[in-house]
């Protein structure tokens, strides 16, 4: 490439143009290489909507093995539903978890809302989720993962200076399930699929130059505003899932 | 005189080979303390009156394990576990005391309908290596033991809890996760302690004698 470059324009000034220009041209392709790819599915199956003193609560599905919503992702998104002017009223996990012991730990958790009316029928639990002023739950499912990552950077260090070369790249994937129920009428609202495949690159010449991008940041943000629409937007909102 | 400075040079470069030591060492020594509160569970009142036996194994445990190439780590447990089970106890059982051994003194033996003791059996962690790992982990398993007043044994029931937090400073994700295991211990016991059948036979006849007394009430 910087052979040609030179082959074709002697005159200096177009020599400097011309390094401007592949150096622009390299450098348009790293930015093009990194970025993120959404995708968001909000299916909603009732009309209900949150009113004026209701709350809703934000928790983190805890019964997998190997993944969890992260509490970082989980505190993002519940502090992105009470921000702004048109923010909601939003009931505290950690309070909410307390409030309700033992039933909304790992092991007890409520899976469906068939289970759900279960819980809600033993001694003392409807007093206290009524108590809690918490009309819906919000669970989150989902974590983000490294998918992939290659290339490499060489640095080198002598009397004369240092300096690095290469290409590093690696793939984040923010992948959660939003589930929302109305413990008003006990029923699935509704969920919310968001896929946030962010690459980030960081090139080397002489200094690394990190080009990185956040897909859970993203994908917080995403969440927030399509769980806001959720909430206060009735019936019809959203196309439905993929089927098949 | 050159043997004087060349054994001083000596024990100075022996103190400060004993000092790089003695850091190394110390940064290598995890000490975490478990505090926490526990919340109150939301569960129905057994009408039981429990003798409670916390021996000093319990309240005083304190964990060490040295994990070769790594770190040395003391987990301090004792208070952690008075706090978690006491408020445990005090809300499943309609009256608790604490009392030393069974079988009871003649003065609780008629005030108490059971005596229960508990251990902390098992404790065990990991915590991640390297980064690909994501999680530190906690396991740990207690051991309720559950008597007559007389000393004659009712049931032994082993339980156990899991905690797992991310990973972030050792010391802090490790407190998470125990506090995580420990709340998984407290829910088994306050929503499964009476689903055990010789604890739900055991239960049945407290009803079944106390509602022949109100029947029958004794007369002086």
């Amino acid at each position: 490439m910087r052979l040609r470059c030179r082959q074709t324009f002697r005159s200096p000034i177009n020599v400097a143009q011309t390094q401007k220009l592949c150096v622009g041209l390299v450098l348009a392709t790293f930015l093009s290489a990194c970025g993120v790819t959404a995708r968001i599915e909000p299916y909603k199956q009732t009309n209900s909507v949150i009113r004026e003193g209701e709350q809703v609560v934000v928790l983190a599905r805890k019964h997998h093995a190997t993944h969890e919503a992260e509490a970082e992702f989980i505190e993002c998104i519940s502090k992105g539903l009470a921000k702004g002017r048109d923010g909601l009223e939003v009931h505290s996990t950690t309070a909410f978890e307390d409030q309700l012991y033992p039933w909304f730990e790992p092991s007890l958790a409520p899976l469906n809302t068939d289970e759900l009316t279960e819980l809600l029928e033993k001694p003392g639990v409807l007093e206290r989720v009524e108590a809690t002023g918490v009309r819906f739950v919000v669970w989150l499912d989902g974590s983000t993962d490294r998918t992939a990552s290659g290339g490499g950077i060489t640095c080198a260090a002598g009397i004369g200076g240092a300096g690095c070369i290469g290409l590093a790249w690696w793939e984040d994937d923010a992948r959660y399930d939003a589930t929302i129920w109305d413990l008003e009428s006990l029923t699935s609202a509704g969920t919310i699929y968001a896929d946030f495949l962010g690459r980030s690159v960081m090139p080397a010449i002489i200094i690394p130059i990190p080009l990185i991008v956040r897909p859970r940041a993203r994908a917080c943000k995403g969440l927030t505003e399509q769980l806001k629409n959720f909430l206060t937007t009735p019936y019809g909102y959203g196309p439905g899932p993929e089927l098949g | 005189m050159e043997i004087m400075r060349i054994s001083r040079h000596r024990s100075i470069a022996t103190g400060l080979l004993g000092v790089l030591a003695g850091t190394y060492l110390v940064g290598c020594a995890s000490v975490v303390t478990i505090e926490a509160e526990f919340p109150t569970p939301v569960v129905e009142t057994l009408p039981v009156r429990i003798g409670l036996i916390f021996d000093e194994a319990l309240t005083s445990y304190e964990y060490y394990e040295k994990i070769p190439q790594q770190a040395t780590w003391t987990i301090y447990l004792g208070n952690a576990n008075e706090t978690m089970l006491g408020g445990l106890f005090d809300t499943m059982f309609v009256e608790t005391r604490a009392v030393d051994a069974v079988p009871l003194t003649p003065t609780d033996l008629y005030n108490l309908d059971g005596v229960l003791r508990t251990e902390l059996e098992k404790f065990e962690f990991e915590v991640p290596i390297s980064k690909r790992d994501e999680f530190v982990e906690v396991w740990m398993q207690y051991r309720l033991t559950l008597y007559e007043p007389d000393g004659a044994l009712i049931v032994e029931w082993p339980v156990s809890g899991y905690g797992k937090s991310e990973t972030g400073k050792s010391e802090e994700a490790l407190h998470r996760a125990t506090v995580v295991a420990m709340r998984e211990v407290g829910a088994a016991i306050s929503t499964r302690f009476a689903e055990q059948p010789e604890i739900e036979y055991w239960l049945q006849e407290r009803r079944n004698a106390a509602a022949l007394s109100a029947d029958f009430p004794l007369t002086n």
